[in-house]
């Protein structure tokens, strides 16, 4: 009896986990196909394979620079999230001071607002200065919803780490700041590279504030899906191609993040 | 609202110094020693507050100055012009496109979040009960969440294909389909295929944290239950449902921030369309701000998304505010 009724349930979760995964391998079988093979109205499942679509958009098409702007936008807005989001984490997490738990929240309010209400002042502002289609005002605007990630995950980590410590290493002669930065900080190693995978994904996949900052110079992979769809005569192909590079990186690093991923997506509410 | 707030900490921070000069007054209230001194612990805050101020309250308040102007890229004639609440007086009275995207939102919110609800937690729970290696299942199911909204919508796109789409192809063949067209014009298939979508990507979000707090869920009220005779139905209505509470209600208001939103997945699928039958709030504000150019009117559409989301996000931390959370989720 019960042991039917777990062959049932593993039944309908394989089910499920083909569901959730077909339609990824099925972008990633046609990054590998040909033109014939993708325009056939009955799903090809098996063929030839071709290698083509790649060095076409990337190389061709100069797709590879965005690569390029993309990594540098997400390793800049995760470099200067955690120096900037880290050690505000650490006041939150040890001191006290009137107003905190409001200046907390506040920064809660920066992850949520909603993209498009803050990018379009920033749109007006960047252009102002004259940031727009740079891409330091993607780097910034990326930087100011990060922050909340960290801020909000790091104080859960650095308030699992006790007191003690702190004083320990004061005992030992070290200053308030030399204790967090040499004896605090590598005890939350694990916590921070978590932190700092989760905006590197978060600063990768966005695309509304890129998009409207930056239109040509500067612009990350997810700005430039888009201009290879057209009405007609998409090549699907080169468009799987794209999206198989724009997402295979996230998903290698979803596995390293796994076990804080739980915490960092629900704002350390959730331990995991 | 937030400067009033940091500059209520200021003036305390110089009372603070003067105590240290004063060694024989007594503290006024009982400190940790090993809470940071304000000299140590203002230089590591304030780069973050200053930041985040420049950044994203000084937008939002050049965005609601805006609103209240009559700016506009596409008419000369407009200049930005003060014109006090004319925008929203028009908003709110006379268009019925702000209407129509505002509860087209709320439909999507509403349907697309249930839905993820219902499954994400169903399936979290055969999880739970059935499967012993829970890591590695769990981090497949999590491959549509991670992926870009953008390669999501891409996917999609590509899988509804009118004539060579593979989900459209198996579609038609199980009879769901009448013919082979694209789902993407049809006006009455467009929104439920966006929620399909939808709940496609965000199922595993549900499923991931719901499964953390049933890991987390304490023993014994079960072992007690079970002795005193509550049937598996009983346990999971009285016990498993109220202890699951604060996280049931956590997922539940991040998935509707979220999904009110959602912007990157709609513009590659449909852009709104066909004409306005998809274009929710976030598209069309995109559309009056960045088609139009109408950016005094844009920016008013954009304060209301900012508005509806500002009152989600203080309900979040209300109700599950991180450290009561954090203690139902050990």
């Amino acid at each position: 009896m019960n042991r039917s009724y777990k062959i049932l349930a593993v039944g309908v979760l394989a089910c499920i986990l083909v569901i959730a995964l077909t339609p990824y391998i099925w972008m990633l079988l046609t990054s590998f196909k040909g033109r014939l093979d993708i325009l056939s109205p009955e799903p090809r499942w098996f063929f030839t394979p071709t290698f083509d679509n790649y060095p076409a958009v990337f190389i061709d098409k100069a797709y590879l620079p965005l690569v390029m702007n993309s990594l540098v936008i997400s390793i800049a807005t995760t470099v200067l999230s955690i120096c900037i989001g880290a050690p505000a984490a650490y006041v939150f997490a040890r001191n006290d001071f009137p107003g905190k738990e409001d200046l907390f929240f506040f920064f809660l309010t920066t992850r949520m607002a909603p993209p498009i209400s803050i990018a379009v002042p920033l749109f007006m502002f960047f252009t102002l200065i004259g940031l727009t289609d740079t891409i330091y005002s993607v780097v910034i605007a990326h930087t100011t919803f990060n922050l909340s990630l960290v801020v909000w995950m790091m104080r859960g980590f650095f308030a699992e780490i006790p007191k003690e410590i702190d004083e320990a290493a004061m005992m030992d002669g070290r200053s308030r700041l030399g204790a967090f930065v040499r004896v605090i900080i590598p005890m939350a190693a694990p916590g921070l590279a978590a932190t700092a995978v989760l905006c590197f994904i978060l600063s990768w996949n966005e695309f509304l504030y890129a998009f409207i900052l930056v239109a040509f110079e500067g612009r990350p992979l997810t700005v430039g899906i888009p201009g290879l769809i057209t009405p007609h005569g998409t090549l699907w192909g080169q468009v799987a191609a794209v999206a198989v590079v724009a997402t295979l990186p996230i998903l290698i690093f979803t596995f390293l993040v796994q076990k804080h991923l739980v915490r960092g997506l629900t704002f350390g509410a959730v331990k995991g | 609202m937030s400067s009033q707030r940091i500059s209520r900490i200021a003036p305390r921070e110089s009372a603070t110094l003067h105590r240290e000069h004063v060694p024989d007054k007594p503290l006024q209230r009982p400190r940790g020693r090993f809470l940071l001194d304000r000299g140590a612990s203002l230089p590591l805050i304030l780069p973050a507050t200053i930041l985040v101020l420049i950044f994203l309250v000084g937008p939002f308040g050049y965005m609601t100055y805006t609103a209240m102007t009559d700016l506009s890229y596409a008419n000369p004639d407009q200049n930005g012009a003060f014109v006090g609440l004319d925008n929203f007086r028009h908003l709110v009275r006379n268009d019925p496109i702000f209407w129509h995207s505002f509860w087209l939102t709320i439909r999507f919110v509403l349907v697309a979040v249930g839905l993820e609800f219902v499954f994400g937690f169903a399936i979290a729970w055969l999880i739970w009960r059935f499967v012993e290696r829970q890591r590695l299942l769990t981090t497949l199911f999590l491959v549509p969440m991670m992926l870009a909204p953008v390669a999501v919508g891409l996917i999609w796109r590509l899988l509804l294909q009118g004539d060579f789409g593979m989900v459209t192809h198996y579609l038609h063949k199980v009879g769901l389909l009448s013919q082979s067209s694209a789902v993407f014009s049809s006006p009455s298939l467009v929104m439920p295929t966006i929620i399909a979508i939808d709940v496609w990507q965000w199922t595993p979000f549900v499923t991931l944290i719901i499964l953390a707090g049933l890991m987390s869920l304490p023993k014994p009220p079960f072992e007690a239950a079970t002795m005193d005779g509550a049937g598996p139905w009983r346990q999971f209505v009285d016990i498993l449902l109220p202890l699951l509470r604060p996280i049931i209600a956590l997922v539940l208001l991040l998935r509707a921030i979220d999904a009110f939103k959602e912007f990157d997945k709609v513009f590659i699928l449909t852009g709104g369309g066909p004409g306005t039958i998809s274009e929710l709030l976030s598209i069309y504000a995109y559309r009056v701000n960045f088609k139009n150019w109408d950016l005094g009117y844009g920016a008013a559409v954009a304060f209301m998304v900012y508005l509806v989301v500002l009152i989600m996000c203080s309900v979040f931390y209300k109700a599950v505010y991180w450290k009561s959370a954090g203690a139902a989720g050990r």
